[in-house]
């Protein structure tokens, strides 16, 4: 990550207290990143670590109760369509919805005409490499196939940010390393800016630019790890032992934490 | 649905009225207890033509559209509410489903105590029967809605009423559908059983009065055309509930 290029993202002091029944229950605390223009910046943590409630905080769908959001400086308040997009583990297509207007949906919200939006719908869906399944319905397509019409369906309002919420997390792992590429592919051709949240360590470093490592609950950020890895990159460069030295070090934060967590566990008994 | 099915089915139902109308010439049935599809299908021709008979049809029908329409919107939205509501939900939802498992007849006696025998005590003893079945199948109706979609909507700036129309509504549609359906059938159970058990007018006060004055050919005549109207109106709103509903049974095939 050369630090010229300008921030698009920045967090201060993010954090985030539910109240369950009454109960208190701080999901994430003191979460302080920034995701420069054009990056592509993943987070790992283990399950349940708050990963999801961060992401929502970002899209300005859920208000922090600590610190902010900043989106090329501004303060994130409400949803920014158009600027951030959002996407799931489970592709969230409307069944009732053919393909191509899945894809469109986003532009329907935004009051675009009805011709450029399938003029645009199409180009997405071609950019996916689907675009030949346009009339087709959701059902109708593989777990793969209907993630890249979610892919397809974010990009259509030409956002700048992709937030991304282990979006390939409920694929099988072939599929999902052909997905990984994918991404990568359509990242070096729209030059998004990327945060991925995944559970899965060699996702996040084959993907990035840089992975944050989240800690067990209150989810904090316990190292920042440069992948330093060359691009373009091939599925090659995970054998690599710059590949495995990096990961280790993820592991180690992450392993650390599990340690701490487990003396504080048998201190509090 | 393949051709040889919709002849089996035709068939099967010819051969049962024929059977009825051979046995009956035959000598097989007493036509005065069981008279043969032909003669009912001649009474029933001059009951449409009865003044009389109209009147009270037109009654029951009154009855039944008013029951509906006054009780299904409300259903709805209570429904909704509930559905939308954690604190509403939990507080009808149980009371509801207790009130859909007792035979709601038993409280006829009640209502015409309390209201009387007029239009209003048939008119609140439907609304009933329309209210809980609706309200019950409008509150699973929300429940259905996809959380996901509508997280993902409001990330693409949808407001409230879009959220509505373009989420809420079409996945819903089934379930209400459903409900609604059920509600007709309820509403016109509820009229006819509240003429039928103290009424000044109504299809519900002649099927007693022909029952227990042995006028077994009118008897028959309204029943038929009370049953066929209600298949009729059940298989309507069949077709509009498999419409709003082929994207949910494509999905569950898979």
């Amino acid at each position: 990550m050369t630090p010229s290029r300008p921030v698009v993202i920045e967090t201060r002091g993010l954090g985030k207290v539910f109240s369950i029944d009454r109960a208190p229950l701080t999901a994430v605390q003191d979460i302080s990143f920034a995701v420069p223009e054009g990056g592509f910046v993943s987070l790992v943590g283990p399950s349940g670590c708050g990963k999801s409630t961060l992401l929502q905080m970002l899209a300005g769908l859920i208000p922090s109760t600590t610190g902010q959001v900043l989106v090329d400086g501004e303060v994130v308040r409400q949803p920014a369509p158009g600027k951030i997009a959002i996407m799931f583990q489970d592709a969230t297509l409307l069944p009732w919805k053919r393909v191509s207007e899945n894809v469109e949906f986003p532009l329907e919200i935004a009051g675009m005409p009805a011709a450029e939006r399938r003029r645009r719908a199409a180009a997405m869906l071609s950019l996916v490499g689907l675009a030949e399944f346009g009339a087709r319905y959701p059902h109708e397509l593989s777990g793969g196939m209907r993630q890249r019409v979610s892919i397809a369906r974010a990009l259509a309002p030409d956002p700048r940010i992709m937030l991304m919420d282990e979006p390939f997390g409920a694929l099988d792992e072939q599929t999902r390393i052909r997905m990984g590429h994918e991404l990568l592919r359509i990242w070096s051709k729209t030059a998004k800016t990327i945060f991925l949240i995944t559970h899965s360590l060699t996702e996040a470093l084959f993907l990035s630019d840089v992975v944050l490592v989240m800690s067990h609950r209150p989810g904090r950020i316990v190292g920042t790890i440069d992948a330093g890895l060359p691009r373009p990159r091939t599925y090659d460069i995970i054998g690599s032992a710059e590949f495995g030295a990096a990961r280790n070090r993820i592991w180690k934060l992450i392993g650390q934490d599990d340690d701490a967590g487990a003396a504080e566990g048998m201190a509090s008994l | 649905m393949k051709p040889l099915v919709v002849l089996a089915q035709t068939a099967f139902v010819v051969v049962v009225i024929g059977a009825w109308e051979i046995g009956d010439r035959v000598g097989l049935f007493d036509p005065k207890l069981l008279p043969p599809p032909s003669a009912v299908a001649v009474t029933l021709w001059t009951l449409l033509h009865s003044g009389a008979f109209l009147a009270d049809a037109r009654d029951t029908i009154v009855r039944v559209i008013a029951a509906f329409v006054i009780g299904a919107p409300i259903a709805l939205a209570t429904g909704f509410a509930m559905g939308e509501n954690i604190g509403v939900g939990r507080s009808l939802a149980p009371a509801f489903n207790l009130v859909l498992s007792v035979p709601q007849s038993i409280f006829l006696p009640v209502f015409v105590l309390v209201f009387g025998l007029g239009f209003t005590e048939k008119l609140v003893f439907g609304i009933t029967h329309v209210f809980f079945v609706v309200a019950v199948t409008a509150m699973a109706a929300v429940r259905e809605v996809p959380h996901g979609q509508v997280v993902l909507a409001r990330s693409f700036g949808a407001g409230r009423l879009r959220i509505y129309r373009s989420i809420y509504l079409p996945a819903m549609a089934p379930l209400v559908v459903t409900g609604l359906r059920l509600g007709v059938i309820f509403d016109i159970i509820g009229i006819l059983l509240a003429e039928m058990y103290a009424s000044r007018s109504g299809l519900g006060v002649l099927l007693l009065r022909w029952g227990e004055s042995y006028a077994v050919d009118k008897l028959m005549a309204a029943t038929v055309l009370i049953s066929a109207t209600t298949i009729l109106i059940n298989e309507l709103m069949r077709i509009w509930e498999t419409r709003v509903g082929r994207w949910r049974q494509a999905v569950d095939e898979r």
